[in-house]
């Protein structure tokens, strides 16, 4: 073991902790990929949602709003809220992106999407001894692993939509998938407390149009994360 | 192409969020902020998941409420377990819906329970 323990590159430990993240993304992938061939919208305008969007939840929302025949700008501010926590996502990892070149910070904006988030801040959060650049190497590396798979499983998921068995029920992935990214960031009690209420009142509040519900329960996590960190500090 | 614009607004928008604080930033947030962000990832992703599994389609009905929270809880337990193994963790959790929803409709269909 002690031959090994030499700090492991962290081009490695990058592609080590995407991986696995990857090959749990693949359910959801290929169910949002099946969803998306399902509307009337021509299958290629639907799948471009990865690209230009580069996330799940965001991307089965606006495209079964238009395939409902929702007006344009209701579809842009559904998405827009739903997506509005890549704003906190953003301010959460500025600190540790601050020395990072301007041009790199472009690209690292994206590549943000949930799971390169969390894989990044799990990691930058719990290590001191990287430096700016490791980090820099560490996030890069995780987003030119994710962004390829996501794009290939969401177009497996448009080719194969037709030839999927109904029976092979995916709905629960996206979920479960998220649910998997949040169990490492409970990492103390108040983060344990923002998780609960921000559950919470998501769930009271679903009966809000346009995910405002989301941005509700959101609100009110934090707010009692912070009030309870703040507290033991 | 009336759709492909949409997205492609959507897109710009996005993009412009995930920019702000990352390329905008040039100092620290204030104190205030900075004490809150470590809960943003804790609030945001219960706030998605938590309804996802309380009422998979918008209401509360224990033939789907109950399915889904055991697959939670199957996805939970083995991520504890099998030293954060996501995929297993994953993969164990479909495979409790499946079975859990599948006993349901076969109870419902008995007579058993709610079908």
């Amino acid at each position: 073991m002690t031959a090994l323990a030499a700090p492991t590159p962290v081009v490695h430990r990058a592609v080590r902790d995407v991986l696995p993240v990857v090959l749990a993304y693949a359910p959801f992938g290929l169910a949002l990929g099946a969803t998306l061939a399902a509307t009337h919208l021509p299958a290629w305008v639907a799948w471009a949602s990865s690209p230009l969007m580069f996330g799940g939840a965001a991307q089965l929302l606006a495209v079964q709003m238009l395939d409902a025949g929702a007006a344009g700008v209701f579809v842009v501010l559904g998405a827009l809220v739903v997506n509005a926590r890549l704003l906190l996502y953003s301010a959460a990892l500025a600190p540790h992106t601050a020395a990072w070149p301007t041009r790199w910070r472009w690209l690292a904006a994206y590549f943000m999407a949930d799971p390169v988030y969390a894989l990044a801040i799990t990691r930058f959060a719990g290590t001191d001894t990287d430096s700016p650049r490791e980090r820099l190497r560490y996030y890069v590396t995780v987003g030119l692993v994710m962004w390829p798979a996501w794009m290939g499983l969401t177009g497996a998921g448009v080719l194969l939509g037709g030839v999927l068995p109904t029976s092979l029920r995916l709905d629960l992935a996206a979920p479960l998938t998220f649910l998997l990214l949040l169990l490492p960031m409970l990492t103390s009690r108040p983060a344990y407390a923002a998780a609960v209420t921000g559950g919470t009142v998501a769930v009271a509040a679903s009966g809000l149009p346009l995910g405002l519900g989301l941005l509700a329960g959101a609100a009110a996590g934090i707010a009692v994360g912070g009030w309870l960190g703040g507290r033991h500090v | 192409m009336y759709e492909l614009l949409v997205l492609a607004v959507i897109g710009l928008g996005t993009y412009a969020m995930r920019a702000a604080f990352l390329v905008m930033a040039h100092r620290s947030p204030p104190a205030p902020v900075a004490r809150l962000l470590p809960y943003v990832g804790p609030a945001v992703l219960a706030a998605i998941v938590v309804p996802a599994f309380v009422a998979p389609h918008g209401t509360i009905a224990l033939a789907e409420t109950a399915p889904a929270l055991l697959a939670a809880a199957a996805a939970w337990l083995a991520w504890r377990r099998l030293k954060r193994n996501l995929p297993i963790a994953l993969f164990g959790g479909l495979a409790v819906w499946w079975i859990a929803s599948w006993g349901i409709s076969a109870a419902g269909g008995l007579g058993l329970g709610p079908s």
